[in-house]
Parts: structure tokens; C-alpha cells; sequence
């Protein structure tokens, strides 16, 4: 068994607030192959872009307490020194926000934000940044590239902003790109145009993404590998064909059952799961999703508020539930598939 | 008259009312005992000034009465809150103005204060102090010699005539309005010697002699033309409207340099003949003033007396009233330190007009708390002493009395005044009290108003806005009962503090008769006094006139102002000058 | 950008003209005559007319803004003599040409407001940084706290007792003045010295509070932790990018202070007599010098103004998203 590229292990990531401890990530673990995409679902609070930014190291440690394994291409990061990470960041590892328009400093030049990443990392001058800046414009698609670099994110569209901001992560070729959202701000026609850019990159550069998304849509379109998340913890993990074919968590049912239909070209907003996502100061004990769930008398409810669900298997598609195979093979193919 | 001084002090206060608190804390505290309750100041009773006297020819004489102990040189340095705002005779009236023009500017006739503060007329730029033969309608001066100008010239009576015509000019407003008003023959315009026409009523018979016609008799004109609105302005170098900002010297210092509001600075006038000049010693060599300093300011500098603060003295800024009971705490301070009675008197016109009831008016002067006010003031070192006459003591003929019992029940007599309200059949008179709307103003109208409702009044107070309270009070028919008020005589003689006042006859808005008194006999009075040629029976004709009127309750005399003022430790001869209420610059001397 | 500054400058003669209208007839909307304030204690009805002859203000009010007005560009002819262009009249109180008041305070202003406005920027900015940096550990605490305490500070207060401590006690200073910094550097470095000190208190208190709070709401924005996430150094993060977007609302308060600052800082300027453009506005409300009080209303009205075309000028700087059209 080869180690992973990006292996995740019992990552526990905790802020301290002035209401209480905010337990964002709870015993997360996930592995990413260089080349693959990994798409990590789940509603807003489910602790996918707190874990992504720990994989940067971007939390404040006056506030943040992490504990667990970050292990990226045999470096452990959890307990790299500052100065390491911040030679990582944007080098090794790049990250695109889902709002490209409060994301990319409105106070300089794209062109100016790209080459300093690239300077910073490779020491380039001036000029020879400047052009790798004009290069990576061209290849994100920006028209007339030479003429645009020292335009302003405000002088862009939305969905050129975005191809900026991949232009700029990708600027010295990350091994690991995390991508935070990046269709969500965007139309939905242009939402598809950036997924391809960053699917057609991954094959010219082989870089392992990680896809944060709420949106089982963009997933199917361009992840291989699924994480559902919920309240800090994996509920459900699989291939995108194992999570989408047959998903196995109730959660996960209430997600697909609840998004409009694939590939559709109508923009219908996400309808949520019944109930509102919990507190993560105070954690429902048991299954974090047992106040919503429509399925714990077939459980059996003692189960549920009893012990944490494991994700079970280890290995393969798994999931966090105590419903027993058979249970889910039936209530999915009874009541679930007729729905999607 | 409107003591200038409070008034802007007031105006300021109100104003500035936020940003100068440290004042109004230290008197709202309440923690503040009357400094009449202190030990030291209270032995240090203020004299009256009865030994006002004309004096004679020998008087006039120079040079001045050495000061013991003084040497010459050295630099004095001045400080004080404001600029001189004139320093052209012509336009100045105020005693400020006056305090420095002492130094360059010299009048016909001046005023010898002795050790003991009494006064003496003596001529200045003149002989003696003026001749009358006909009961004060000529008046005849002759000038000493070797008087000279800053270039040497001499002064002579053509100077004179012109500095006199050059009053009517346009430009010259400000000053004195007397002799413009007597030696204008009746029916006449004129506006000045500049268009080349001369009054004939001013006649320089030679260099030396030069005779005024007044147009009715004045018998105390040669106190008149001690007034430095009455200065001599050299013809040739008489630069009209611009003479204000660069006056010609007759005096011991000649002007350097002038710094509008900034700083004036004067060096020695080697023209001037110490000879000629019965009054100014001259001791240092310079005078360096500095303007912008508040009052707290400049007590705090003379207290602490560091390098050329020790040289410093001030022209007008008293001891800030919060500072007074540190000063009379410390003998080492007080050695530093002045006092005496200014010119100013204070009291509360009660508008006659409205309150017709004598006995009301009088139930008025019975009731009012004038020691719970000067606890507000100051005490009586930080205002003044009880008054009870119209007349200060610092005039001549002053006499002491007290019709109200004012002085002897200063915190007010509520059962008297009862029983006079009873008498006039009205126990509950309504009386609207108008009063400057200053932190001060407020707290004393509190005051006010509880003691004369304790009498019976039905008492309503109607703050003013101190920019614009004379303006509200001056009308003939404003709707006040009663309002404070202030004057000084002119000249220290009856006539400018009485006749303006109180003379029923002249009743006009925003006249000098605030309280619109009209008393035949009183006027008659007013015009029998006015002819008295003799000083000393003028003195007891004007304390009879004082009586009558203070007899007819027009007003309720408040203080007669003091001057408490310290000065740094490296001066000698700083005294006080009871014509301007100030510290005197003319016998002041660098401690060697 | 000159079409920018022409329209703006436009603009700004516009509302001074406002302003000065508005003075003009604010003055005397008060029942008041400055001529009896001005005229001796006993005023004559005929000299009194001469007064107001010589102020000027025998005429309509309307007429007298006109000439006011005019006399600006043309200069106008007084009893008290000609007034050159630009004339802004003679003082009630003294006949002092407004405009040579103005031009001789400026300086002093001027002094006053640049040296306290180094010494407020650098330290104001300064601790905020350092408490934005080090938000909730003592460093933060202390500058918190001690921009609280700044910020209750009163100038007369202070500044009073630092004259006194300092200067009459301690005798480590020379009493504050005012020099010419042509004619001795020196000098006026150390006269202005605790005045500088004593002014900038409070704004030293508000620029930490608003620089600290200013930084930490940049700080959490995205493009911060875009600039952190692609690996810049957390100096050039701080400096680079926060400070940057920080800058904005500090800008435009410094803008509206220094504008008031060179209209004269009244208390300070009466605390250290120094003789600067607040010691005129006092005394012209206090004197009714209504020349005098439309002076000093100009003066500081257009130091607001400028400032105004400065700050938006330099926000256009700034931020690449404002343009100036």
C-alpha cells in the first residue's frame, strides 16, 4: 500500500469563542491521490472549508486548537513551523475561494497578484514573473491577456475573476489545489466553463483537488472520490458512481432528495434538509443527525443517541450510520430513488 | 459706563464655557471660602482716595520722585490677554490702552500718585495743570520747555491744536466725546484739520501758550485733558488712520516693533528730557510685552517665577480668582503682590421707569444678597469691596454712607424689606431680573432670585445673551426690572460719575442711564455741582447729589472693584494706579 | 484628474460662498450692533453713525456681502484706507487688515497642526497595528486601554499640568512659543514641542482605536486570506494588503481633522498662547468682529474643503475601484 499524497487523519479542529468551544471538526480523516479530485459536500457549518484551511495552516493559532495528522506528500503540517507553511501555501498547495470578487485584492493589479505569488515561490524578477502572470492569464482563457494584466478585479466579469483566481493558484504549479466553492458565485453556465478549466488543468499538470462544495451537482461533474460532511464529522464516503448511485446515509438522501435535477440548467437554489444544522458547541450526542433524521425508529432509537456511528467500512464506500445495510438498501430503493 | 474688562471676561466665559471649566469648576465647587475670611488680606483694608488735590506749578515739576532702591536698565516684560486694540490717542478710552500709552504719549495735565495713593493733578506736557479765569470756560496751558519729540523736534502748541482738531477726524471714534463736544462752537460741522480748515476755538497764541474756548464752563477741564484721549500727535508726523499702528514718542520709550495681538516692544525715546517729566522714571531700558495670556495663565508664571517671568509683570490681568487663596496663603507671594480700588463701580440698575414705588425700589436694595454674590465673584479680593454710595472713594469728595444698611446686613434683609413692601401696599411686587447668561451670571441669579422672594417679590429671571445683553437692556423700554450695570468716572471728579448717569434729562436708548432716573431736583442738583470752580466744594456738592440719589433707590450698588494683582520677583516699584485700576509702568525698575 | 480637481475646485468656491452668505446673515440675524460694541463707552448718535460708516455696515445687509464679496477681488476703500485685493476687510476692534491677521496666524496653524499630526499618525497608527497584530494578548490590552484613557484626556487639563510639571517645575523645556521655523529650526522644533504632545493626546487615542478596529475588520476579509493562503509573509500581509484596505476610513478622518486643525485649535492654542488662527476665531466672537469672524470662518472652512478634494483625491489613490470623474 502506497502512502497517499494528502492523507487526513483524526483531524480535530476547535475555536475558542466567547460562547462556549466551537467543535468545527470532530475525527475527520480522508486521503487525496495526486491527480484525483476529492469533493467534499455539505451544508455551510459542516466543517469542509475549516478542514481545508487547516490543510493550509491559515487558522489563527491564538484561537484554534488542532490536533490529529496532516500528512501532505510525507510532510506532517500541523506541526510545521510558520515559516515552512507560508513557503507551502501558494507554492505546494493553492486554494480558490468561492467569491473571486472579495477574494482577489481590489487594491492591485491581477496582473500584480499572480506574479508576486510566483516571485515569492521561485524568486523570479519582475519581468519574468510579469510574463509568467501574462502565460498563466492565457491559459485560465482570459482574452487578450498582455492588455489585461495590469487591469483591476473590479474591471472583470465574475467568471473571469474566478479564471484569475485559478490563474493565480495555479501559478506555480501546486501539487494540491483546494477549491473553496469556486462555482457558487457564478452563473450557472459559467459555473460549468470553470469546472472544465479546472478539470482540463488537472490533466495537463496532474494536480490532486480537493472540490468543496454543497452542490452534489458540481461533484458528479468533476470529483472522483465524495465526502459528505456533517457537523464537523464524514457521514458518507465513496466513488462519486457509490455515493450517487446508491448513497447509504440518511443525510445524504435528504441532500440528493433536495437538489434540483442533475444537469439541470435551471438555477434552483439547494433546498435543505428538514431541521437546521446543529450547534458544534453543543453536539447533539449519538448521531450528530439524529434530530433530523426520518429513520431512527428502524435503528432503533437508543442506538442513535447512544454512541457516535463510526464510518464503516474503512476502506471503500463507507458510511456513519446504524441503520443496517439491508435497511438502506431497502429504504433507498423504496422511498429515495423514485425522488431524484 | 460698561466696565469693558467683564464684560469681554464674560462674554468669554460664556463662550468659552466648556474649554476654560478649570475656573468655573474651581468656583462651582463650592469649596471656595470668601477670602474675607482670610487672615492676611483682611488688614489690608483698601483707602479711600479723599486726597485728590489740583497741584501747582512746583508739582509739575521733573524729574519724577525717585523710586528707593530702583536702578536703570534691564528689559520689563509685560504679559497680558489682549493687544493694545489703540494707540493713537485720539481713539483711546480704554484704561489699557492708557496703561501703556504712558510710555510714549503725553497729555497737557497727568496725575502724580503718591505713597500714601493720593492724587495730584500736575501738568504733564504743560507747566502746571491749567488756568481758569472765567469759571471754566477758557482754559489757558503753557508748555514746558525742552519738550521734544522722538526726531528731536520740539513740541509745541501747534502740535496741540492739531492733536485736539485732529478728534473730529472720521477715523477717530473711539475716544472721549468731551472736548469734541465743548469746543465745537454751537451750530457748527467740522470734521478735522486735514481738509486745511481750523477751529478757532483753539487758539495757540505762541510756541509756548495756547488757549481753549469751551462753549460752556467747565471747571474741571484740566482733569479733562489728563486723559490720554487727549494726547499730543506731533502735526508733521501724523500719519492720520495708520498713526494707530505707529505713534510718535514724547515719551521715554519709542516704539520698535508691533505684532498685532502678539507683542509690542519699546525701547528708550533718547529725545525724551527726564527734566520735563514729573511723573515717569524710566528705569529700564526696555519693555517687552507679550499678549494672549489668560489671567490663570499669568498668575501661574508669577507664582512660579522662572527666568524672564521674574522680570514679568502685567498691565491688567488680575489674579485668576481660583489662585487667590493659594497667593494670600503665601507671605513669600504676597510680598509680590497689589491691591487697591479701581474706578469701577458695580451695581444693579433697578428700571425706574417700571418700578415706579420708591419703597418698592428700596425693599429691592433691603433684600439683595450681596455677600452670597461676591462669594460667587471672588470675595472680595477677586471683586471688590460693598458699596453703598453711586460715588466711588476713588473720587473726589467721596463720602462714606450707607441709607440701605447694605453694608453692615450684607447677605440681605428680608424682614426689612417686608415691612417696606407692606408700606407700599404691594408684599408681592412681580420683578423680572435680566442678568448675562454666563456660568456666573447663572448661579448669582439663583442667588438673587431665592433672597428676594424670601421678601415677598414674585421674582422671574430672564437670562440674556452676554453678546448682545446692552443691547437688550439699553433700550428706554425693555421690558426688565432690574439688570447689572457698571461705570467709571472719567477723571476722578463728580461730574462723569454722576451727571451721564443719573441726569433725567438725557434719557435715551442706550444712553448712560440705564436706570432712567428723572428727578428734577436731582438734575438741578447735578447742574449747581458742575459749576463749583473750587475741587474741595465741587467734592461736597457731588457726595450731596450721591445721597439724593441713592435716596431715590435707582439702583442697588454692588462693589466698588478691587485690583489684586501679583507680578515676578526680579521687579521693583510695580505699583498700583488708582486712575486706571492697573499696575503702573511708570516707576517699575530691574532688580539688580 | 484635472477635470476631477476644475469641477471640484468649482464646487468649493461655490460653498464657501454658501458659507460666508451664511455667516454674513447669521451675524446678524442676532439683534446686535457691533458698532455700539465698538464705538467708546459714551457713544454719541453722531458717532455712532460714523462708526458704522467706517465698519461699513450702514448699508443693507445684502449689499454689504456684495462688497464684502467684491472686495475680495477688486479690494475695497475704507475710512480706515485702501484695502488691496484680496481684501477681506479691516478688524472692527483694531483696523488690522483681516487678511494680513490670517497670514501672519497661518504659519502658527499651520505649525501647530503638521507637527501634532506626525506625532498623532505615527503613534496612533503604531499602536493600533501593534493591537490589531496582537489582538486579545497584552499588547492589545495595553494600547486599548491607554487610548481610552487618551481619549477622556482634556487638552486644558493636560496641558496645563505639562506646562507646569515641565516647564515651571522641572524647567526641562522652555515655555511653548511659536518661532519661525525659517529663522530658527531649533527653536520652533522645541517650542512647539509639548503643544504637539498635549494636542495629539486624543487623536492619538482615536487613530489607535480606529486604526486597531479598521485593521481587524480588513484582516478578516478575503482577499487577506487569499494574500496568506497564496504564502505571502505575515509582514507583507499585514502591511501589504490589510493596511492597504485599513487605510480608507483613516484617511478620511485625518482629512475632516486636519481641516479642522488649520481652521485653529482654540484650546490649545489659548493653553500654550500661541497665536494661531483659533485665537482669532475667539476673539472675533467675542469682539463681534464680523470681518475678523468671516476671515477665520474661510479659513477654516477651506482647509475642510481642500482636505475633502485631498482625501477623495488620495482615495482615488488607494483603491483602483473609486475614480475620479
Amino acid at each position: 500500500m502506497t502512502i497517499p499524497f494528502l492523507s487526513v487523519r483524526d483531524l480535530t479542529v476547535d475555536f475558542d469563542t466567547e460562547d462556549g468551544v466551537v467543535h468545527a471538526v470532530d475525527g475527520l480523516s480522508f486521503d487525496v491521490e495526486k491527480g484525483t479530485t476529492l469533493g467534499i459536500v455539505g451544508e455551510s457549518g459542516s466543517g469542509k472549508s475549516v478542514t481545508n484551511l487547516a490543510v493550509l495552516g491559515l487558522h489563527d493559532p491564538a484561537y484554534t486548537k488542532i490536533s490529529g495528522e496532516i500528512v501532505l506528500d510525507g510532510r506532517e503540517l500541523t506541526t510545521a513551523p510558520r515559516r515552512e507553511l507560508e513557503r507551502l501555501r501558494g507554492n505546494k498547495v493553492a486554494m480558490i475561494f468561492q467569491d473571486p470578487l472579495t477574494s482577489l485584492s481590489p487594491y492591485h493589479s491581477v496582473g500584480r497578484q499572480i506574479s508576486e505569488t510566483y516571485r515569492r515561490h521561485t524568486g523570479a524578477s519582475r519581468g519574468e514573473a510579469r510574463g509568467r502572470a501574462v502565460e498563466m492569464l492565457r491559459r485560465v482563457g482570459i482574452p487578450h491577456p498582455v492588455s489585461r494584466v495590469d487591469d483591476y478585479p473590479h474591471q472583470f466579469s465574475g467568471g473571469m475573476r474566478q479564471r484569475v483566481m485559478i490563474a493565480m493558484a495555479l501559478v506555480c504549479d501546486p501539487d494540491l489545489l483546494i477549491a473553496d466553492e469556486p462555482t457558487t458565485a457564478l452563473d450557472v453556465t459559467v459555473q460549468a466553463q470553470i469546472l472544465d478549466l479546472l478539470k482540463e488543468l488537472q490533466e495537463q499538470t496532474g494536480t490532486a483537488i480537493i472540490l468543496i462544495t454543497h452542490d452534489l451537482g458540481v461533484v458528479a461533474n468533476a470529483a472522483q472520490e465524495v465526502l459528505v460532511m456533517y457537523a464537523g464529522r464524514a457521514v458518507e464516503r465513496g466513488t462519486v458512481r457509490e455515493v450517487l448511485g446508491t448513497p447509504r446515509h440518511p443525510y445524504t438522501w435528504g441532500l440528493l432528495s433536495s437538489m434540483p435535477r442533475l444537469r439541470s440548467s435551471v438555477d434552483v437554489p439547494l433546498v435543505p434538509v428538514r431541521g437546521t444544522p446543529p450547534s458544534l458547541i453543543h453536539v447533539p450526542p449519538g448521531c450528530p443527525f439524529h434530530p433530523r433524521c426520518d429513520y431512527q425508529a428502524q435503528a432503533g432509537p437508543d442506538l442513535c443517541v447512544g454512541d457516535r456511528p463510526e464510518l464503516s467500512p474503512h476502506r471503500g464506500h463507507g458510511d456513519a450510520c446504524y441503520l443496517t445495510p439491508a435497511h438502506k438498501r431497502e429504504i433507498f430503493a423504496d422511498q429515495i430513488k423514485e425522488r431524484l | 459706563m460698561r466696565s469693558p474688562s467683564r464684560r469681554a471676561v464674560s462674554a468669554v466665559a460664556a463662550l468659552a464655557a466648556g474649554m476654560l471649566a478649570l475656573s468655573a469648576c474651581a468656583q462651582g465647587g463650592g469649596g471656595v471660602t470668601a477670602p474675607t475670611a482670610a487672615a492676611p488680606a483682611k488688614s489690608q483694608d483698601v483707602k479711600a482716595l479723599n486726597k485728590i488735590a489740583v497741584g501747582t506749578g512746583d508739582d509739575s515739576k521733573g524729574p519724577a520722585a525717585p523710586e528707593p532702591g530702583a536702578v536703570k536698565g534691564g528689559t520689563v516684560n509685560m504679559i497680558d490677554r489682549d493687544d493694545f486694540s489703540h494707540l493713537d490717542p485720539a481713539r483711546i478710552y480704554l484704561n489699557y490702552n492708557a496703561t501703556a500709552s504712558k510710555l510714549f504719549t503725553r497729555q497737557l495735565t497727568e496725575y502724580k500718585v503718591a505713597d500714601n495713593g493720593g492724587l495730584t493733578l500736575v501738568g504733564d506736557l504743560a507747566v502746571d495743570a491749567g488756568s481758569t479765569d472765567d469759571g471754566g470756560k477758557t482754559w489757558k496751558f503753557t508748555l514746558k520747555d525742552g519738550l521734544k519729540w522722538q526726531d528731536g523736534s520740539p513740541i509745541s502748541t501747534a502740535d496741540i491744536k492739531h492733536s485736539f482738531e485732529r478728534l473730529y477726524a472720521p477715523f477717530a471714534t473711539e475716544g472721549p466725546p468731551y472736548a469734541e463736544q465743548w469746543l465745537l462752537p454751537k451750530g457748527q460741522k467740522y470734521t478735522g484739520p486735514y481738509d486745511g480748515k481750523h477751529l478757532d476755538t483753539i487758539e495757540a497764541v505762541d510756541d509756548k501758550n495756547i488757549v481753549f474756548h469751551l462753549n460752556s464752563p467747565h471747571p474741571d477741564f484740566n482733569f479733562t485733558v489728563a486723559m490720554t484721549g487727549y494726547g499730543a500727535v506731533p502735526k508733521k508726523h501724523d500719519t492720520k488712520e495708520k498713526y494707530d499702528r505707529q505713534p510718535f514718542s514724547a515719551g521715554p520709550y519709542k516704539i520698535v516693533s508691533h505684532v498685532t495681538d502678539k507683542s509690542l516692544d519699546l525701547e528708550r525715546n533718547e529725545h525724551w528730557d527726564p527734566a520735563t517729566d514729573p511723573i515717569r522714571n524710566a528705569y529700564p531700558d526696555k519693555w517687552h510685552m507679550e499678549f494672549g495670556v489668560q489671567a490663570l495663565q499669568s498668575t501661574d508664571r508669577f507664582i512660579a517665577d522662572n527666568g524672564a517671568d521674574k522680570h514679568a509683570m502685567t498691565f491688567h490681568n488680575p489674579i485668576a480668582t481660583e489662585r487667590i487663596q493659594q497667593v494670600i496663603g503665601d507671605p513669600e507671594l504676597m510680598k509680590r503682590t497689589m491691591q487697591g480700588l479701581t474706578p469701577f463701580t458695580t451695581f444693579y440698575n433697578i428700571n425706574t421707569t417700571r418700578v415706579k414705588d420708591l419703597k418698592v425700589r428700596q425693599a429691592i436694595i433691603k433684600a439683595f444678597p450681596m455677600q452670597q454674590v461676591r462669594q460667587l465673584n471672588g470675595g472680595e479680593l477677586g471683586i471688590g469691596k460693598f458699596a453703598s454710595t453711586v460715588i466711588s472713594p476713588t473720587v473726589l469728595g467721596h463720602q462714606p454712607f450707607d441709607l440701605y444698611g447694605q453694608t453692615t446686613k450684607p447677605q440681605g434683609d428680608p424682614e426689612a424689606a417686608k415691612k417696606l413692601l407692606a408700606e407700599a401696599g404691594q408684599p408681592n411686587p412681580p420683578l423680572v431680573y435680566a442678568y448675562n447668561q454666563t456660568p456666573t451670571g447663572e448661579k448669582a441669579a439663583v442667588v438673587i432670585k431665592s433672597s428676594l422672594e424670601k421678601a415677598g417679590f414674585k421674582v422671574v429671571n430672564k437670562p440674556l445673551n452676554p453678546a448682545t445683553y446692552y443691547d437688550a437692556i439699553g433700550l428706554l423700554d425693555n421690558p426688565y426690572d432690574l439688570y447689572w450695570g457698571g461705570w467709571a468716572a472719567d477723571w476722578p471728579t463728580g461730574s462723569t460719575a454722576v451727571s451721564l448717569t443719573y441726569d433725567g434729562r438725557q434719557l435715551v436708548d442706550h444712553g448712560s442711564n440705564y436706570s432712567h432716573l428723572n428727578v428734577p431736583e436731582v438734575n438741578e442738583a447735578i447742574d449747581k455741582a458742575n459749576e463749583i470752580l473750587d475741587p474741595v466744594e465741587a467734592g461736597k456738592a457731588w457726595a450731596a447729589v450721591d445721597k439724593m440719589i441713592m435716596a431715590q433707590a435707582p439702583i442697588v450698588p454692588e462693589f466698588y472693584q478691587t485690583y489684586f494683582g501679583l507680578y515676578g520677583s526680579g521687579l521693583g516699584g510695580v505699583e498700583f494706579d488708582p486712575i486706571t485700576g492697573e499696575q503702573s509702568p511708570t516707576n517699575v525698575y530691574v532688580k539688580q | 484628474m484635472s477635470r476631477f480637481l476644475l469641477r471640484r475646485l468649482l464646487g468649493a468656491a461655490v460653498i464657501l460662498m454658501i458659507i460666508s452668505a451664511v455667516t454674513f446673515f447669521l451675524f446678524f440675524a442676532v439683534p446686535r450692533d457691533p458698532a455700539r460694541f465698538a464705538c467708546g463707552k459714551i457713544c454719541p448718535p453722531e458717532t455712532l453713525e460714523l462708526v458704522r460708516h467706517n465698519m461699513g455696515i450702514d448699508e443693507p445687509v445684502f449689499l454689504q456681502y456684495w462688497h464684502w464679496l467684491i472686495g475680495i477681488f477688486a479690494g475695497r476703500d475704507f475710512t480706515y484706507g485702501r484695502c488691496d485685493a484680496p481684501c477681506l476687510g479691516y478688524s472692527f476692534v483694531n483696523q488690522q487688515p483681516i487678511f494680513d491677521a490670517i497670514v501672519d496666524r497661518f504659519p502658527t496653524t499651520l505649525s501647530l497642526t503638521i507637527g501634532a499630526a506626525v506625532v498623532f499618525l505615527l503613534f496612533g497608527i503604531g499602536m493600533g497595528m501593534i493591537a490589531a497584530a496582537r489582538q486579545g494578548r497584552p499588547a492589545d490590552k495595553i494600547a486599548s486601554s491607554a487610548s481610552l484613557i487618551g481619549a477622556s484626556m482634556q487638552i486644558y487639563f493636560v496641558g496645563v499640568l505639562a506646562t507646569w510639571v515641565l516647564v515651571d517645575q522641572l524647567q526641562l523645556f522652555e515655555r511653548p512659543a511659536y518661532h519661525e521655523l525659517t529663522a530658527d529650526p531649533v527653536k520652533w522644533f522645541s517650542g512647539l514641542l509639548i503643544p504637539w504632545l498635549v494636542l495629539s493626546i486624543i487623536f492619538t487615542a482615536n487613530y489607535t482605536r480606529m486604526t486597531r478596529s479598521s485593521m481587524v475588520e480588513q484582516l478578516s476579509e478575503d482577499y487577506v486570506r487569499t494574500a496568506r493562503a497564496k504564502g505571502m509573509p505575515s509582514r507583507t500581509v499585514f502591511l501589504r494588503f490589510a493596511w492597504r484596505g485599513a487605510m480608507g476610513p483613516i484617511i478620511t478622518i485625518f482629512g475632516v481633522d486636519l481641516g479642522a486643525l488649520l481652521g485653529g485649535a482654540i484650546i490649545t492654542e489659548q493653553t500654550f498662547v500661541l497665536h494661531g488662527i483659533g485665537e482669532l476665531s475667539i476673539k472675533a466672537v467675542v469682539n463681534q468682529d464680523l470681518p475678523m469672524l468671516l476671515g477665520v470662518v474661510l479659513v477654516a472652512a477651506t482647509a475642510i474643503v481642500l482636505f475633502n478634494i485631498v482625501v477623495d483625491a488620495a482615495y482615488a489613490f488607494i483603491d483602483p475601484r473609486v475614480r475620479l470623474s
